[in-house]
Formats: structure tokens, C-alpha cells, sequence
């Protein structure tokens, strides 16, 4: 019962994150999606990488999403048309949803046992060190990207205050 | 059956995924296309973990969400840097007025 | 002294390091990028010449990355450590080079920088035992290469060349990974030494796939028919990158390859004889272009794949010694004849040699330093470039047929042709250009001289060097002596046959007045070969009819974003309906 108290409201965030016109809101209520999320993360499961969800995708992602739209600035008033008609998107997405839903539910296997018995840092340091190697990697070309994107941003900005 | 764990995070998958998807189909603002696909990558994670979980390896689950959520989330940071630039020198984040790809 | 495992990653990482300092550096300080990369580029040097005594022929494990993709494994063995110390010295030298050549040039780190990473990366390539691996610098160095031929990018004709060098690296790189997942699939690791050692292990049809795949991967590379018409154009990169990567490294990656799989693929049907063939074909045509090419650094690149096409020769004809003793003569007198030719274009501002002419006297340094090179490449005795084409000649004599050995006989000739053409024009005659020329720079010249004196003496080395190569070569032949190979060089009655056709290709030259009439006749193929035998017409061809193509589509290209995930989502829902009713 819980756990269908948590799927659905985590949908609901989720629809209302898509569907709202001021971003701030719609960052909020992804914050919230993001922290239900992790709760079903935590019911499944897997502890560690739920609050890693919870501090990144509840926290860290939403901060920035503060932050970027002060910056940016807010959606002015007035909506605008969609440019892919909503009943066509609606019925495509719930095609594409459905057929997925046909495929996967029926074949879903119960709950085998547990048979990776070591800790999960066990697993990430030794098994995938090539996926930590990877995100390393990853970290370190996302922060020169940003670097770059903002630093000249700052020189232009410069410029045109002279 | 119905109520099951594993039933319930499996429709909670679809439905991530599908309202990314309308998200991402319906936005005209460029940051709302980041929240779409946040939304997306959500489910995708929640798939991840839900297989770790029925194939009884989570360590290996949870150590390839763990990447997919460091992917992700640089993902939307370098989008959103790019963001507030595209604002700063077009001054619109209109997904129609931004496209240059036009003849 | 450090060991082995350290060697091996320092002198991958050391370049790496400097690149990455460049990046770092920002173009303020012209002299301080300078002389960064000169010192990033002598510590990878010092250390891939320190892995010298320390070779081994076990596989040394640096660290392993789980089981999906087996581990970064070493094979510091003499082939891979020879070809690791030709990069890297050869770099270096380069790179001091640059620092003349370079001069007032803007963006030098994202220069500097793309000449490390490459270094680094061939020395990664020759020394990894992984295939994958070899396939991730392999593609690591084609990626280098087309960075730096478009290095000058306001000019359309470099982009365009930098590419055309990409796409036809890559498309032989798609054979290389196809090999590699054959690997994979049939023998379950990526591990070289193992499948080496049980080659015979594989079904017979995937082993010719490998075989075969593998060839197209180093044709393309090495520029060997028929994916030759990338090394001429890629002559609009700056002349050290000329030197370094399409004379003598990036090119000989794909000989590399061929010798490292020799002793398993040599025992597929028809594999050998595809490789001579492929070798005698690219060196006769080469030949013949480089002879009626006007522009210097062109005649150098057709010079280059003939020279390589020697090489591609040897090893089909099993005689693996033979074609890396090439490559290392080749290797000096090839970077030394490009160092030159760049000192002789920098201070003639052209590349045309038909405003070049009577040189010499103003530059009589590189004109000396010249001179050996071209000698070298002719095969005159005693150079380093006779001892080694003599026994490719010869060990194409005895492994292969006898119609590949009469056309490398004649490529011979047409070798020592178009070198004294080419040295006449730059160097001889009355100055046609008006331009005030000077000798090379300091810089040049610490990098000049040192080739030029390889070149006079690396043949001393040849009985060390097949001790060098040990197990690396097949068939384990008793390792000779120096003097005994020399001898057994010069007495063979092959060499005899060589010189006489070399002295032949120099009659000719000089008494080209009176061979008009022959040179008349033969008119029809010089305009054939003018347009590269047709080779330039089709690459056009599939260059236009792809655009078009694209132009044709380009209306799905709306650049809305929810359109674009519209169709994908469109595509997504007919492959799910697909499986969803053919019973997945």
C-alpha cells in the first residue's frame, strides 16, 4: 500500500513538473519527483545509491536549477503554443509507453534471491573501476566545459558594460 | 500481484518515462527541456536499480545508476550553463526562435 | 633505474603530461610553449630510449579494468620498444625543429599540444598488448593526424585534406575493431600474446576475416593502394608534422601492425600474396606520380608510400627483419629529407620546385644534409638506405614471385630518378624564384644534423638490431652478426641487379636531353599518373554523390527539438510494435 502511495505521487510530481508554466515551480516539483524517487530506490533495495539520488537529484540539481533561472530569468506570461499538437504527442507517447507496458509487465520475474553477497564498495572499486575511471573522466571535461561556457560569458559581459 | 513491489516500480518506470517524453515533446523553453529530461533519466535510473533488484545482483545495479546518475546530472549542468548563455547573447530561450537550422 | 612497468607508462604519459600543460598555457607566452613542449618531448625520449636494456618478451599487466574489458596490458618486446624509440626520438626532434619552423605562428599550444598527445599515443599504440587497446590509440593517433593536416584552418584545401585523411583512416579502422570483436568472440580475451601463440586455435573463415580485415586497416593507414590518396594531400600540415606523422610514425603504424600478426595470419591462403601484391602495386604507382609531381613536399609523400610499399612487400614475402630494417633506415632518412625540405620551404615561401632552383649556394648546410637523405633514398652504397633496400630486394627474391620482385626493381630505378630530379631542381641550375633565401635556423639545425648522421651510420647496427627484434621475428632465424649480413648483402647477385637498374634511374636523369624522345612517348602515362591514375576522380565522386544526398534530406533537419523527439519516438513505437507482435 505504501509503495503504491509512493508511485503515485512520484507520477504526480512528475506531471506537474512537465506540465507547469513558471520553471521555479516546475523545479520544485522536481525536487520532489527526484526525492519520492529515491524513497522507491530505498524500498528496492539499494541505500546507498538512493541517498546519492537524494543529495544529487533532489539537492544539488535543483539548486542549480534555482540558479540558473535567476540568471536566465523567468518564462514571460502567456503560452505559447506547443509546436507539436498535444493530441499527437499525447497519443505517440502513450503508444510507445503502452507497447513497453505490454512487453515488460507480463514477463516481470519475481524477486530472486540475493546472490551478490559484498558490499557495494567492494562491487564499485574493484568490478566497474573502469566506470569510475569513466566518471572521472566525465567530471573533469564537465567542469573545463562549464569553465569555458561561463568564463566567456563574463569577458562578453565585461565588454559590454565598457 | 498487483500490489507488488516490483510490479509497482515497474509501472512507476513507464510512467517516468512516458511524461518525460510528452514533456520533452510539449516545451518550448529551453529549460524546461533540461526538467524533461531529468524526469526521463529518473525512470531510466529507477529501471536500472528494479533490475538489479529482480536479478538479484544489486551491487552491479547500483554501481551503474551510480554512474548514470554522475552522467546525468553533468548533463544538466553543463545544459543549463549553456542555457543562461543562450539567453544571455540570442535573449530568448524560445525553442523555435533559437532554431538557425532553417533554409 | 626505474622499471620496466614505469618506463613503459612514462613514456606515454610523459607526452601526455606536456600536452596537457600546453592546454593549460594560454597563447601569451610564445617562448614558454616552446620550450615546454621541447622538454615534454626529450623526457618521453629519455624514457622510451631507457626501455632499451630492459625489453622483455612476458606481457607486463599495468592495471586491470575489470572483466568486460581485460586489462591495460605492456609488451615491451624489441619490435615494440624499436618503433616506441623512433616515435619518440623522432618527435623530439620535431618537435626542436618546430621551434624555428613555428616561429610567430599563432595558436602554437593547440599545436604543441596535438604533437604530444600524438606522441604519446603512437608510443601507447606499439607498446600495448591489448587489442582493444591498440584499437583506442590507433584511432587516438588518426584523430591527431587530422588535427594537425588541418591545423592551419583558415585554408580550405588543408580542412578538406584533414578530412579526407580521417575518413580513409577510419574506414581501415573499421577492420581493425572488426578484428578485434573477432578476437573477442573466439578466443574470449583481447589478449595479443595469447592469440599469437594459438592463432591456429580460431575456424579457418574468421582467422581470414581477421587476416584480411587487418590488411585493409594497415593499407589505409600506411597509405597503400587502394587508399593511397590521403598522404599527398596531407601536405598542407605544417612541415614537422609532415615529417613526424606521415614519414615516420603514424604511417608505419600500419606495418607495425602487419608485422606484429604476421607469424598468425601467415598461414591463410592468399593472405601473403594479397600483401605483395598490394605492397609492388603501391610502390610502381608512387614511383611513377612522384616522378612528374612539381610541388617538393608532394614528391616527398608519393616518395614516402612507395618507400612504405617496400616495406608492405617484405612482409609478404616473409621477411619480417628485412621490412623493419627498412622502416628504421627509412624512418631517419625520411624525417631528415622532410626537416629539410621544410628549412628549404620556409625560407623559399613556396613549395613549387619549379620556382626553386640554384638553392645550394645559399643554404649549403641543408643542401649537404639533403644531398645524404636523397642518396639514402636512392640506395646508393653505403648509406643506410642501400643496406636495408637491398634486403627487402632480397628477401622479395627468395619468399615471393618472382613478377613483384622485376616491378620493386624497377620502382628501384624510378626511386633514384626522381630523387636526383628533385634535388637538381631545388638545389642546382640557375635561381629561378626571386625570393632572398637564407640558411636554416639553430633550431633546425640541431634537428637536421643528427638525422643526417643516423643516416651514414644506423646500418652499422644491423646485427644488433635483428638481436633487438629476437622473438618478435618469425621462423627463428639464428640472430647474424653485422658483418656477416653486410657481407651477406653486398655478394648477393641481387644487389648487383639493384645497383645496376639504380645507376640506370641516375643515367637517365642526366641524360634526359637525350631521352626526349623517350620521355615523349611515354607522355600518355606521366598525364595519367598527373591525375593519380584516376584515384582523385572517385574519391570526388563518392564526396559529391554523399552530399547530394544530404542536401536531399536536408528538410528533416527542422532543428526544433520536438519534432526531433517526435521522430524518435515514432521510430522507438514502430521497433517496439515490431517485437511487440513478431514474439520477442
Amino acid at each position: 500500500m505504501f509503495d503504491l502511495l509512493i508511485v503515485a505521487a512520484m507520477l504526480w510530481c512528475a506531471f506537474q513538473a512537465v506540465r507547469g508554466t513558471r520553471l521555479l515551480v516546475a523545479a520544485l516539483w522536481l525536487a520532489g519527483a527526484s526525492a519520492l524517487t529515491a524513497l522507491l530506490m530505498f524500498r528496492l533495495g539499494a541505500p546507498e545509491v538512493a541517498v546519492i539520488e537524494l543529495s544529487v537529484g533532489a539537492g544539488l540539481v535543483t539548486v542549480l536549477f534555482v540558479f540558473a533561472i535567476n540568471i536566465a530569468g523567468e518564462e514571460p506570461p502567456g503560452k505559447l503554443r506547443s509546436l507539436v499538437p498535444a493530441p499527437v504527442a499525447v497519443v505517440v507517447a502513450l503508444c510507445a509507453v503502452g507497447l513497453g507496458a505490454f512487453m515488460a509487465l507480463p514477463n516481470l520475474r519475481s524477486v530472486s534471491g540475493i546472490i551478490q553477497p559484498e558490499r557495494f564498495a567492494k562491487v564499485l572499486w574493484e568490478d566497474r573501476s573502469l566506470d569510475v575511471l569513466l566518471q572521472v573522466v566525465l567530471l573533469i571535461g564537465g567542469v573545463l566545459t562549464v569553465l569555458g561556457l561561463l568564463v566567456e560569458g563574463r569577458a562578453q559581459a565585461r565588454k559590454e558594460l565598457q | 500481484m498487483w500490489l507488488s513491489l516490483p510490479f509497482l516500480s515497474a509501472v512507476g518506470v513507464l510512467g517516468l518515462l512516458g511524461i518525460g517524453l510528452l514533456g520533452l515533446l510539449v516545451t518550448r523553453n529551453l529549460i524546461k527541456v533540461v526538467v524533461g529530461l531529468q524526469v526521463l533519466v529518473k525512470g531510466a535510473l529507477l529501471a536500472l536499480v528494479l533490475a538489479g533488484r529482480l536479478s538479484g545482483q544489486v551491487q552491479t545495479g547500483q554501481a551503474i545508476t551510480l554512474t548514470v546518475i554522475v552522467a546525468d546530472t553533468i548533463v544538466s549542468v553543463v545544459a543549463l550553463a549553456l542555457a543562461v548563455q543562450v539567453r544571455r547573447q540570442f535573449g530568448t530561450l524560445d525553442l523555435r526562435a533559437l532554431s538557425t537550422l532553417r533554409r | 633505474m626505474p622499471t620496466i612497468e614505469t618506463l613503459a607508462l612514462l613514456s606515454i604519459l610523459l607526452p601526455w603530461a606536456g600536452a596537457l600543460a600546453l592546454v593549460c598555457l594560454q597563447d601569451r607566452k610564445p617562448a614558454l610553449q616552446h620550450a615546454t613542449a621541447v622538454v615534454f618531448a626529450l623526457a618521453g625520449a629519455v624514457a622510451a630510449v631507457a626501455m632499451i636494456p630492459q625489453r622483455t618478451e612476458t606481457n607486463i599487466v599495468s592495471f586491470p579494468l575489470g572483466a568486460a574489458f581485460g586489462a591495460v596490458t605492456f609488451l615491451p618486446d624489441g619490435l615494440a620498444v624499436f618503433l616506441a624509440v623512433v616515435a619518440a626520438v623522432i618527435g623530439s626532434l620535431a618537435v626542436i625543429f618546430s621551434v624555428d619552423y613555428m616561429k610567430g605562428e599563432k595558436q602554437l599550444g593547440r599545436y604543441y599540444a596535438y604533437v604530444l598527445f600524438f606522441i604519446g599515443s603512437m608510443v601507447g599504440l606499439v607498446l600495448s598488448s591489448n587489442l582493444l587497446l591498440i584499437f583506442v590509440f590507433w584511432e587516438i593517433t588518426a584523430l591527431c593526424s587530422y588535427a594537425l593536416i588541418s591545423f592551419y584552418n583558415d585554408d580550405p584545401k588543408a580542412v578538406a585534406a584533414g578530412i579526407k585523411a580521417l575518413i580513409i583512416t577510419q574506414v581501415g579502422g573499421i577492420g581493425l575493431l572488426a578484428g578485434a570483436l573477432f578476437l573477442y568472440v573466439y578466443q574470449g580475451s583481447y589478449d595479443v600474446p595469447t592469440f599469437l601463440a594459438g592463432a591456429a586455435k580460431l575456424p579457418a573463415d574468421v582467422l581470414a576475416l581477421m587476416a584480411f580485415g587487418f590488411l585493409v586497416a594497415a593499407a589505409a593507414k600506411s597509405a597503400q593502394f587502394p587508399f593511397q590518396t590521403w598522404l599527398p594531400d596531407a601536405m598542407e600540415a605544417p612541415t614537422p608534422v609532415s615529417a613526424l606523422i606521415h614519414a615516420a610514425t603514424m604511417v608505419n603504424a600500419g606495418v607495425y601492425l602487419l608485422a606484429r600478426f604476421y607469424p598468425a595470419f601467415e598461414a591463410v591462403p592468399h593472405w601473403r600474396m594479397a600483401v605483395v601484391a598490394v605492397g609492388a602495386v603501391t610502390a610502381l604507382m608512387a614511383a611513377v606520380m612522384a616522378i612528374v609531381s612539381n610541388d617538393l613536399k608532394r614528391v616527398l609523400a608519393y616518395s614516402t608510400v612507395s618507400q612504405l610499399g617496400y616495406m608492405v612487400y617484405a612482409i609478404g614475402a616473409g621477411g619480417v627483419f628485412a621490412s623493419q630494417f627498412h622502416l628504421l633506415s627509412h624512418a631517419v632518412f625520411k624525417a631528415l629529407l622532410f626537416l629539410s625540405a621544410g628549412a628549404v620551404i620556409h625560407a623559399a615561401h613556396t613549395r613549387d620546385m619549379r620556382e626553386m632552383g640554384g638553392l645550394g649556394r645559399q643554404m649549403p648546410l641543408v643542401r649537404n644534409v639533403m644531398v645524404i637523405g636523397g642518396l639514402a633514398l636512392a640506395g646508393i652504397p653505403i648509406l643506410n638506405g642501400f643496406w636495408s633496400k637491398e634486403l627487402v630486394l632480397e628477401a622479395g627474391h627468395e619468399g615471393g614471385p618472382l613478377w613483384a620482385w622485376l616491378v620493386m626493381l624497377v620502382g628501384a630505378g624510378l626511386t633514384a630518378l626522381y630523387t636526383f630530379r628533385f634535388l637538381q631542381m631545388v638545389f642546382w641550375g640557375e635561381a629561378r624564384g626571386g625570393a632572398h633565401v637564407h640558411d636554416a635556423g639553430p633550431a633546425m639545425k640541431v634537428a637536421l644534423v643528427p638525422l643526417a648522421l643516423g643516416t651514414l651510420t644506423t646500418w652499422l647496427l644491423a646485427g644488433d638490431f635483428w638481436h633487438f627484434l629476437g622473438k618478435a621475428l618469425p621462423g627463428g632465424h639464428e640472430a647474424e652478426s653485422t658483418g656477416a649480413l653486410l657481407v651477406k648483402i653486398a655478394t648477393a647477385p641481387a644487389t648487383f641487379v639493384a645497383l645496376a637498374v639504380v645507376a640506370a634511374g641516375l643515367g637517365a636523369w642526366w641524360q634526359r636531353a637525350r631521352l626526349a624522345a623517350l620521355a615523349g612517348a611515354l607522355r600518355g602515362v606521366g598525364t595519367m599518373a598527373s591525375n593519380s591514375f584516376g584515384f582523385e576522380a572517385i574519391n570526388r565522386g563518392v564526396v559529391r554523390a554523399t552530399v547530394e544526398s544530404a542536401e536531399a534530406l536536408r528538410v528533416t533537419h527542422s532543428g526544433v527539438l520536438n519534432w526531433n523527439i517526435l521522430a524518435i519516438l515514432a521510430g522507438l513505437v514502430v521497433i517496439l510494435a515490431i517485437l511487440a507482435l513478431g514474439g520477442a
